[in-house]
């Protein structure tokens, strides 16, 4: 090899090496991923489409506590497409809530009430909302809702990808996904109460896997400006249980 | 039906105040926590107390099976549409049947019954642990406590985290489960704790300023567009203003009845969860009978 030829050579790989620094500085570190991108990973963390929608009904158990001598033991089930049952149980009254997503009942004796009452407009749709087994974000075009990229945040000191989830129903919300695990970590959403927004922030942990599906086992709810916080442990779950469609109904007086 | 009379002390329960089918519970009173349980057969047969007399070996078996220790099964009175009272039948009528809790008794017309499940409770477990511990355990008043917690006992848990307080009085789990908040090197109530830190209590819950400046703001703009709803038709304003003090003081009734219902602490479900507003209490229940509970002195220490 002569030393002549050797030069453009040298000059080739130094131009080469050179266009590929400049390029490696002009891009980021590393691509900030598009929202689809974002919601593609967390449905895989939660154990993927298939897996999730093969979650017909689900049975969650647990207790919430909502300050000192606050406690009571919870049990949510819901089914598929769109019923939700609520029981409530404080000193061994067990308070009923159920909606089978176009209407919705309430047996609550802590209210003096034997007999099953209708349950507000507003509460049948909260109960519709809930049951939606896998979340909004899951198949969210096919749900009607919308997503953005709203930026990245940091959630206890871990960064998140910020997305606004804007429902079919016009409500937003927030969701914040890690942006190593994409497992959601945090949904900011806001309530009417007394004429006026309030913030709710929801913080998941203690995520742990039930029949191949990601589930927070603990969940802690705080309103803006409001020094009590709700808590949430869920000891456990169950897929698939039997749930016949008369745990979603009521007959009040009348019917 | 056993359960008479003659079968237990409780027979001032106001169930008798009802009527089947009245669809209300019929009353809620408090009781001696150190209650002798004993149940009822809602079959018609011998009580789980009394010697049995002739039942079936099957149905004996099954008894003796729910009375072995460590079995967490209660008393559940199911009723038509899901709701439960779970505690100890301590009474059982033709028309009513009645429940102790663990903070009262309940009555409950058997028109709204749906099934009876008898079993050992919670209740019972409390009662013996509880009789098994030294008064100077603390360490085992605290696990009963957060045991009853745990069930949803709160009346029960309170008692023990109490007991922890007669032994070492700034325990703090005892005083952190009894409601008191360590702030700058003091024990003091939750309420105080918050008015400490500044928050303020409007409609009941506590807040920032700035929250509640805004609650007010939107009460104001909510009284304004009513006002000037009213002006609109000033030829019925008479009638509206008439109706509206009306509807609002219907709605101040309403308010309080359900204050004193859900205690005054609302309950934001973050999506998990539905329907249940407040916070409820059994000590602040009021039954739509319009029977008001016996209140009881809480059971807390002074703050230190």
């Amino acid at each position: 090899m002569s030393r002549g030829g050797g030069v453009p050579l040298r000059g080739g790989l130094m131009s080469f090496a050179m266009t590929l620094f400049a390029t490696a500085l002009a891009a980021p570190a590393t691509p900030s991923p598009t929202v689809d991108e974002i919601v593609a990973r967390y449905v895989a963390g939660l154990g993927g489409q298939e897996t999730i929608r093969s979650i017909r009904t689900l049975r969650e158990k647990g207790r919430i506590t909502a300050g000192p001598q606050r406690e009571a033991v919870v049990t949510r089930e819901r089914k598929r497409p769109s019923s939700t049952r609520f029981e409530f149980t404080v000193q061994g009254v067990t308070s009923v809530f159920v909606s089978n997503g176009h209407r919705g009942w309430k047996m609550s004796p802590l209210e003096g009430d034997l007999e099953p009452q209708p349950l507000p407009d507003q509460v049948v749709a909260e109960a519709a909302e809930q049951a939606d087994i896998e979340g909004p974000l899951v198949d969210w075009k096919a749900k009607g809702h919308q997503v953005e990229l709203a930026g990245r945040e940091a959630v206890d000191s871990r960064d998140a990808y910020k997305v606004k989830l804007t429902l079919n129903s016009g409500a937003v919300r927030y969701e914040y996904l890690d942006v190593d695990s994409f497992i959601r970590v945090r949904s900011d959403s806001t309530r009417q109460l007394r004429g006026h927004a309030v913030q709710i922030e929801t913080t998941f942990g203690d995520h742990r896997m039930t029949g191949g599906v990601l589930f927070p086992h603990l969940i802690e709810v705080a309103a803006s400006g409001r020094p009590q916080h709700t808590r949430i442990v869920v000891d456990s779950i169950e897929i698939n249980p039997p749930l016949s469609d008369a745990r979603f109904t009521m007959s009040t007086a009348g019917e | 039906m056993t359960g008479g009379p003659d079968r237990h002390p409780l027979r001032e329960s106001r169930c008798n105040d009802m009527q089947p089918g009245d669809g209300r519970a019929a009353g809620w009173k408090r009781i001696a926590p150190s209650f002798s349980p004993g149940a009822i057969d809602s079959t018609g047969g011998p009580g789980l107390d009394s010697a049995p007399s002739g039942g079936s070996v099957l149905r004996r078996t099954a008894y003796l099976l729910l009375l072995a220790p460590g079995l967490l099964f209660a008393d559940e009175v199911h009723l038509q549409g899901g709701a439960v009272f779970s505690g100890r039948i301590v009474e059982q009528t033709e028309a009513m049947v009645t429940v102790e809790i663990g903070d009262g008794v309940v009555g409950v017309p058997m028109s709204r019954v749906e099934s009876i499940v008898k079993g050992r409770s919670p209740l019972d477990e409390y009662d013996e642990r509880a009789t098994r511990l030294k008064a100077e355990d603390a360490d085992g008043w605290r696990s009963l406590g957060r045991w009853a917690s745990q069930q949803g006992l709160s009346a029960q848990s309170r008692q023990a985290y109490q007991k922890v307080l007669d032994i070492a009085p700034d325990d703090p789990a005892a005083r952190g489960a009894l409601g008191f908040v360590l702030l700058d090197g003091r024990w003091m109530t939750e309420e105080d704790s918050f008015r400490a830190r500044g928050y303020v209590k409007v409609h009941g819950e506590w807040m920032t300023r700035s929250e509640a400046q805004m609650e007010e703001s939107a009460a104001t703009s909510e009284q304004a567009r009513q006002d000037a709803e009213q002006r609109a038709n000033q030829a019925e304003a008479d009638k509206i203003l008439a109706e509206s003090r009306a509807e609002k003081a219907e709605e101040r009734a309403q308010e309080a009845e359900q204050t004193d219902v859900w205690n005054q602490t609302p309950v934001y479900w973050g999506g998990w969860g539905y329907g249940v507003t407040g916070w409820p209490s059994t000590a602040d229940v009021r039954w739509k009978t319009g029977y008001q509970p016996a209140r009881t002195q809480p059971v807390t220490p002074s703050p230190r």
